[in-house]
Protein backbone atom coordinates (compact mmCIF):
# COMPACT_ATOMS: atom_id res chain seq x y z
CA UNK A 1 0.00 0.00 0.00
CA UNK A 2 1.30 3.49 -1.09
CA UNK A 3 1.17 5.89 1.25
CA UNK A 4 2.58 9.70 0.34
CA UNK A 5 3.83 10.56 4.21
CA UNK A 6 4.71 14.13 5.17
CA UNK A 7 8.21 14.31 4.62
CA UNK A 8 10.41 14.19 8.50
CA UNK A 9 10.89 18.31 8.62
CA UNK A 10 6.85 18.11 8.84
CA UNK A 11 6.13 19.82 5.40
CA UNK A 12 3.02 19.57 3.25
CA UNK A 13 1.89 16.92 1.71
CA UNK A 14 2.21 17.23 -2.06
CA UNK A 15 -0.45 14.79 -2.73
CA UNK A 16 -3.88 13.37 -1.90
CA UNK A 17 -3.69 9.05 -1.07
CA UNK A 18 -6.57 8.16 -3.51
CA UNK A 19 -6.36 4.65 -3.17
CA UNK A 20 -8.97 3.94 -0.87
CA UNK A 21 -11.51 6.23 -3.40
CA UNK A 22 -10.40 4.24 -5.98
CA UNK A 23 -11.58 0.74 -4.12
CA UNK A 24 -14.75 2.19 -3.01
CA UNK A 25 -14.81 3.15 -6.87
CA UNK A 26 -14.47 -0.58 -8.14
CA UNK A 27 -16.46 -1.93 -5.57
CA UNK A 28 -19.82 0.89 -6.76
CA UNK A 29 -19.03 -0.83 -10.69
CA UNK A 30 -19.12 -4.12 -9.51
CA UNK A 31 -22.27 -3.80 -8.25
CA UNK A 32 -23.86 -1.94 -10.23
CA UNK A 33 -22.87 -3.95 -13.01
CA UNK A 34 -24.83 -7.03 -10.97
CA UNK A 35 -27.86 -5.14 -10.43
CA UNK A 36 -28.51 -3.20 -13.59
CA UNK A 37 -28.77 -5.90 -16.42
CA UNK A 38 -32.46 -7.55 -14.76
CA UNK A 39 -34.73 -5.98 -17.43
CA UNK A 40 -37.92 -7.53 -17.73
CA UNK A 41 -38.84 -9.69 -20.99
CA UNK A 42 -42.34 -10.58 -21.65
CA UNK A 43 -44.88 -11.96 -24.23
CA UNK A 44 -47.70 -9.24 -25.48
CA UNK A 45 -51.09 -9.71 -26.01
CA UNK A 46 -54.58 -8.25 -26.10
CA UNK A 47 -57.56 -8.60 -24.43
CA UNK A 48 -60.32 -7.98 -26.94
CA UNK A 49 -63.08 -5.73 -25.84
CA UNK A 50 -67.11 -7.73 -25.81
CA UNK A 51 -68.68 -6.33 -28.94
CA UNK A 52 -71.17 -3.32 -28.68
CA UNK A 53 -73.07 -4.09 -31.28
CA UNK A 54 -74.25 -7.30 -31.75
CA UNK A 55 -73.58 -7.72 -35.44
CA UNK A 56 -71.55 -10.53 -35.88
CA UNK A 57 -69.38 -10.85 -39.51
CA UNK A 58 -69.70 -14.44 -40.39
CA UNK A 59 -67.01 -14.15 -42.45
CA UNK A 60 -64.47 -13.19 -39.52
CA UNK A 61 -65.88 -15.78 -37.55
CA UNK A 62 -65.31 -18.18 -39.63
CA UNK A 63 -61.67 -17.32 -40.52
CA UNK A 64 -60.56 -16.69 -36.93
CA UNK A 65 -57.98 -19.35 -35.22
CA UNK A 66 -58.19 -20.12 -31.87
CA UNK A 67 -55.47 -22.29 -29.93
CA UNK A 68 -57.20 -23.90 -27.06
CA UNK A 69 -55.21 -25.95 -24.21
CA UNK A 70 -57.81 -28.37 -22.43
CA UNK A 71 -57.81 -29.68 -19.14
CA UNK A 72 -55.31 -32.68 -20.36
CA UNK A 73 -52.93 -30.00 -21.70
CA UNK A 74 -53.49 -30.78 -25.40
CA UNK A 75 -53.39 -27.89 -27.71
CA UNK A 76 -55.66 -27.68 -30.60
CA UNK A 77 -56.14 -25.43 -33.19
CA UNK A 78 -59.66 -24.89 -33.96
CA UNK A 79 -61.06 -27.63 -32.34
CA UNK A 80 -58.39 -29.93 -34.12
CA UNK A 81 -56.02 -31.48 -31.64
CA UNK A 82 -52.11 -30.79 -32.87
CA UNK A 83 -49.06 -31.72 -31.06
CA UNK A 84 -47.34 -28.72 -29.69
CA UNK A 85 -43.70 -28.95 -31.20
CA UNK A 86 -45.77 -29.20 -34.70
CA UNK A 87 -47.74 -26.10 -33.25
CA UNK A 88 -45.30 -23.19 -34.74
CA UNK A 89 -44.43 -24.96 -38.18
CA UNK A 90 -49.25 -25.09 -38.53
CA UNK A 91 -49.16 -21.47 -37.61
CA UNK A 92 -46.80 -20.35 -39.84
CA UNK A 93 -48.76 -22.28 -42.77
CA UNK A 94 -51.91 -20.86 -42.12
CA UNK A 95 -50.79 -17.38 -42.03
CA UNK A 96 -48.58 -17.67 -44.58
CA UNK A 97 -51.53 -16.62 -47.19
CA UNK A 98 -53.54 -14.07 -44.75
CA UNK A 99 -52.66 -10.19 -44.20
CA UNK A 100 -54.47 -10.26 -40.71
CA UNK A 101 -52.31 -12.35 -38.31
CA UNK A 102 -54.77 -12.29 -35.67
CA UNK A 103 -55.14 -15.38 -33.39
CA UNK A 104 -56.92 -16.10 -29.71
CA UNK A 105 -55.71 -18.55 -26.67
CA UNK A 106 -58.14 -19.98 -24.81
CA UNK A 107 -57.13 -22.20 -22.18
CA UNK A 108 -59.03 -24.76 -19.35
CA UNK A 109 -59.28 -22.69 -16.19
CA UNK A 110 -57.71 -25.91 -14.35
CA UNK A 111 -54.49 -25.51 -15.83
CA UNK A 112 -51.18 -23.80 -14.59
CA UNK A 113 -50.33 -20.31 -16.28
CA UNK A 114 -47.20 -22.10 -17.49
CA UNK A 115 -49.34 -24.47 -19.66
CA UNK A 116 -50.51 -21.46 -21.58
CA UNK A 117 -46.95 -19.40 -22.06
CA UNK A 118 -45.71 -21.73 -24.95
CA UNK A 119 -48.97 -21.04 -26.90
CA UNK A 120 -47.68 -17.71 -26.11
CA UNK A 121 -44.57 -17.95 -27.34
CA UNK A 122 -44.61 -19.99 -30.26
CA UNK A 123 -47.54 -17.77 -31.82
CA UNK A 124 -44.94 -14.71 -31.50
CA UNK A 125 -42.66 -17.00 -33.02
CA UNK A 126 -44.76 -17.72 -35.83
CA UNK A 127 -44.65 -13.91 -36.17
CA UNK A 128 -48.68 -13.77 -35.41
CA UNK A 129 -48.61 -10.05 -34.61
CA UNK A 130 -51.98 -9.84 -32.07
CA UNK A 131 -52.70 -12.56 -30.05
CA UNK A 132 -56.02 -12.18 -27.65
CA UNK A 133 -56.61 -13.76 -24.97
CA UNK A 134 -60.04 -15.27 -24.54
CA UNK A 135 -61.77 -15.15 -21.37
CA UNK A 136 -64.82 -17.33 -20.47
CA UNK A 137 -67.93 -15.58 -21.69
CA UNK A 138 -66.50 -14.85 -25.34
CA UNK A 139 -65.50 -18.50 -25.06
CA UNK A 140 -68.81 -19.99 -25.12
CA UNK A 141 -70.61 -17.81 -28.39
CA UNK B 1 -0.15 3.92 10.49
CA UNK B 2 2.90 1.59 11.48
CA UNK B 3 5.83 3.15 9.33
CA UNK B 4 8.75 1.29 7.99
CA UNK B 5 11.91 2.48 10.00
CA UNK B 6 15.15 2.37 8.10
CA UNK B 7 15.43 -1.21 8.84
CA UNK B 8 13.72 -3.37 6.37
CA UNK B 9 11.91 -4.89 9.18
CA UNK B 10 8.48 -6.74 8.21
CA UNK B 11 5.16 -4.99 9.10
CA UNK B 12 3.44 -6.68 11.24
CA UNK B 13 0.01 -5.04 11.00
CA UNK B 14 -2.36 -5.53 8.09
CA UNK B 15 -3.67 -2.08 6.81
CA UNK B 16 -7.50 -2.72 7.23
CA UNK B 17 -8.26 1.08 6.41
CA UNK B 18 -9.42 0.36 2.76
CA UNK B 19 -11.14 -2.49 3.91
CA UNK B 20 -13.14 -0.88 6.43
CA UNK B 21 -14.03 1.83 3.27
CA UNK B 22 -15.28 -0.76 1.22
CA UNK B 23 -17.25 -2.38 4.05
CA UNK B 24 -18.95 0.97 5.44
CA UNK B 25 -19.82 1.23 1.31
CA UNK B 26 -21.08 -2.13 0.93
CA UNK B 27 -23.47 -1.60 4.17
CA UNK B 28 -24.56 1.97 2.69
CA UNK B 29 -25.57 0.52 -0.57
CA UNK B 30 -27.30 -2.37 0.71
CA UNK B 31 -29.05 -0.03 3.25
CA UNK B 32 -30.49 1.64 0.28
CA UNK B 33 -31.07 -0.87 -2.08
CA UNK B 34 -32.76 -3.38 -0.16
CA UNK B 35 -36.01 -1.40 0.69
CA UNK B 36 -36.45 -1.14 -3.36
CA UNK B 37 -36.07 -4.79 -3.28
CA UNK B 38 -38.47 -5.98 -0.39
CA UNK B 39 -41.58 -4.06 -2.27
CA UNK B 40 -42.02 -6.32 -5.14
CA UNK B 41 -43.67 -9.54 -4.91
CA UNK B 42 -41.74 -12.51 -5.22
CA UNK B 43 -42.75 -14.25 -8.31
CA UNK B 44 -41.42 -17.39 -10.14
CA UNK B 45 -42.26 -16.56 -13.79
CA UNK B 46 -42.98 -18.97 -16.90
CA UNK B 47 -40.11 -19.29 -19.22
CA UNK B 48 -40.52 -18.30 -22.87
CA UNK B 49 -37.94 -17.95 -25.84
CA UNK B 50 -39.61 -15.30 -28.53
CA UNK B 51 -39.92 -12.59 -26.11
CA UNK B 52 -39.50 -8.46 -26.25
CA UNK B 53 -38.03 -6.39 -23.87
CA UNK B 54 -40.53 -4.91 -21.33
CA UNK B 55 -38.35 -2.44 -19.56
CA UNK B 56 -41.66 0.02 -19.09
CA UNK B 57 -42.64 -3.01 -16.47
CA UNK B 58 -39.72 -1.88 -14.19
CA UNK B 59 -41.47 2.30 -13.67
CA UNK B 60 -42.20 3.47 -10.46
CA UNK B 61 -45.71 4.01 -12.11
CA UNK B 62 -46.09 1.15 -14.43
CA UNK B 63 -49.47 -1.24 -13.76
CA UNK B 64 -48.08 -4.35 -12.87
CA UNK B 65 -50.14 -6.85 -11.41
CA UNK B 66 -48.33 -9.83 -9.76
CA UNK B 67 -50.35 -13.07 -9.10
CA UNK B 68 -48.50 -15.52 -6.55
CA UNK B 69 -48.80 -19.35 -6.82
CA UNK B 70 -51.65 -19.04 -4.39
CA UNK B 71 -53.89 -16.63 -6.57
CA UNK B 72 -53.29 -13.55 -4.37
CA UNK B 73 -53.44 -10.45 -6.53
CA UNK B 74 -50.64 -7.65 -6.13
CA UNK B 75 -50.98 -4.03 -7.69
CA UNK B 76 -47.58 -3.06 -7.42
CA UNK B 77 -46.19 -3.96 -4.34
CA UNK B 78 -49.60 -3.56 -2.16
CA UNK B 79 -52.61 -6.96 -2.18
CA UNK B 80 -55.52 -6.15 -4.08
CA UNK B 81 -59.15 -7.73 -4.41
CA UNK B 82 -60.26 -8.91 -8.06
CA UNK B 83 -63.30 -6.41 -7.76
CA UNK B 84 -61.63 -3.29 -6.77
CA UNK B 85 -58.96 -4.32 -9.38
CA UNK B 86 -60.71 -2.51 -12.24
CA UNK B 87 -60.75 1.14 -10.68
CA UNK B 88 -56.90 0.49 -9.48
CA UNK B 89 -56.17 -0.22 -12.45
CA UNK B 90 -57.88 2.70 -14.12
CA UNK B 91 -56.53 5.05 -11.17
CA UNK B 92 -53.09 3.83 -11.81
CA UNK B 93 -52.97 4.23 -15.44
CA UNK B 94 -54.66 7.83 -15.50
CA UNK B 95 -51.88 9.96 -15.89
CA UNK B 96 -49.75 7.16 -17.69
CA UNK B 97 -48.80 7.32 -21.57
CA UNK B 98 -48.52 3.74 -21.71
CA UNK B 99 -51.93 2.41 -21.66
CA UNK B 100 -50.33 -0.84 -20.60
CA UNK B 101 -50.91 -3.84 -17.79
CA UNK B 102 -47.98 -5.84 -17.10
CA UNK B 103 -49.03 -9.07 -15.83
CA UNK B 104 -46.16 -11.34 -13.64
CA UNK B 105 -47.98 -14.50 -13.26
CA UNK B 106 -46.42 -17.35 -11.20
CA UNK B 107 -45.53 -20.55 -13.62
CA UNK B 108 -47.84 -22.76 -11.28
CA UNK B 109 -50.44 -20.21 -10.61
CA UNK B 110 -53.87 -21.54 -11.73
CA UNK B 111 -55.02 -20.19 -15.32
CA UNK B 112 -58.28 -19.28 -14.08
CA UNK B 113 -56.51 -16.94 -11.56
CA UNK B 114 -55.16 -15.32 -14.42
CA UNK B 115 -58.59 -15.43 -16.09
CA UNK B 116 -59.68 -13.15 -13.40
CA UNK B 117 -57.33 -10.30 -13.68
CA UNK B 118 -57.76 -10.65 -17.46
CA UNK B 119 -61.55 -9.97 -16.63
CA UNK B 120 -60.46 -7.11 -14.47
CA UNK B 121 -58.32 -5.66 -17.10
CA UNK B 122 -60.99 -5.71 -19.66
CA UNK B 123 -63.60 -4.39 -17.00
CA UNK B 124 -61.02 -1.31 -16.96
CA UNK B 125 -61.22 -0.48 -20.85
CA UNK B 126 -57.50 -1.87 -21.24
CA UNK B 127 -56.96 -3.89 -24.29
CA UNK B 128 -52.70 -4.28 -24.09
CA UNK B 129 -51.47 -6.51 -21.81
CA UNK B 130 -47.76 -7.90 -21.37
CA UNK B 131 -47.36 -11.36 -19.62
CA UNK B 132 -43.65 -10.99 -18.16
CA UNK B 133 -41.71 -14.35 -18.43
CA UNK B 134 -38.14 -14.82 -18.25
CA UNK B 135 -35.81 -15.38 -20.98
CA UNK B 136 -34.55 -18.87 -22.25
CA UNK B 137 -31.47 -18.74 -23.87
CA UNK B 138 -32.10 -22.24 -25.16
CA UNK B 139 -34.61 -23.93 -27.45
CA UNK B 140 -37.22 -25.23 -25.48
CA UNK B 141 -38.52 -28.70 -26.39
CA UNK B 142 -41.54 -27.92 -28.01
CA UNK B 143 -40.07 -25.36 -30.25
CA UNK B 144 -38.97 -26.67 -33.17
CA UNK B 145 -35.34 -26.43 -35.08
CA UNK B 146 -36.51 -23.67 -37.37
CA UNK B 147 -37.85 -21.33 -34.47
CA UNK B 148 -34.59 -20.77 -33.42
CA UNK B 149 -32.94 -16.92 -34.89
CA UNK B 150 -36.03 -15.49 -35.52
Amino acid sequence: MAMTVGGSKGGPMSEINITPLIDVLLVLIIIFMVIVPHTPHGLGALIPQPNKNQKQNQAVVERTIVVSVNAQRQVSINQTPVPLNQLQDRLVDIFKTRNDKVMFVSGDPSIPFAAVVPILDIAHGANVDKVGLLLKQLQAQ
Amino acid sequence: MPLKGKSPAEVSAINVTPLCDVMLVLLIIFMVITPLLQNKVTVNMAQALNTQDMDAANKSDAALISITRDGKIYLGSDPVSLDSLPTDITNQLAHNLDKTVYIKADARAKYSDVVGVFTAVQTADVQDVGLLTEQLQQRPPYLPQSAVGQ
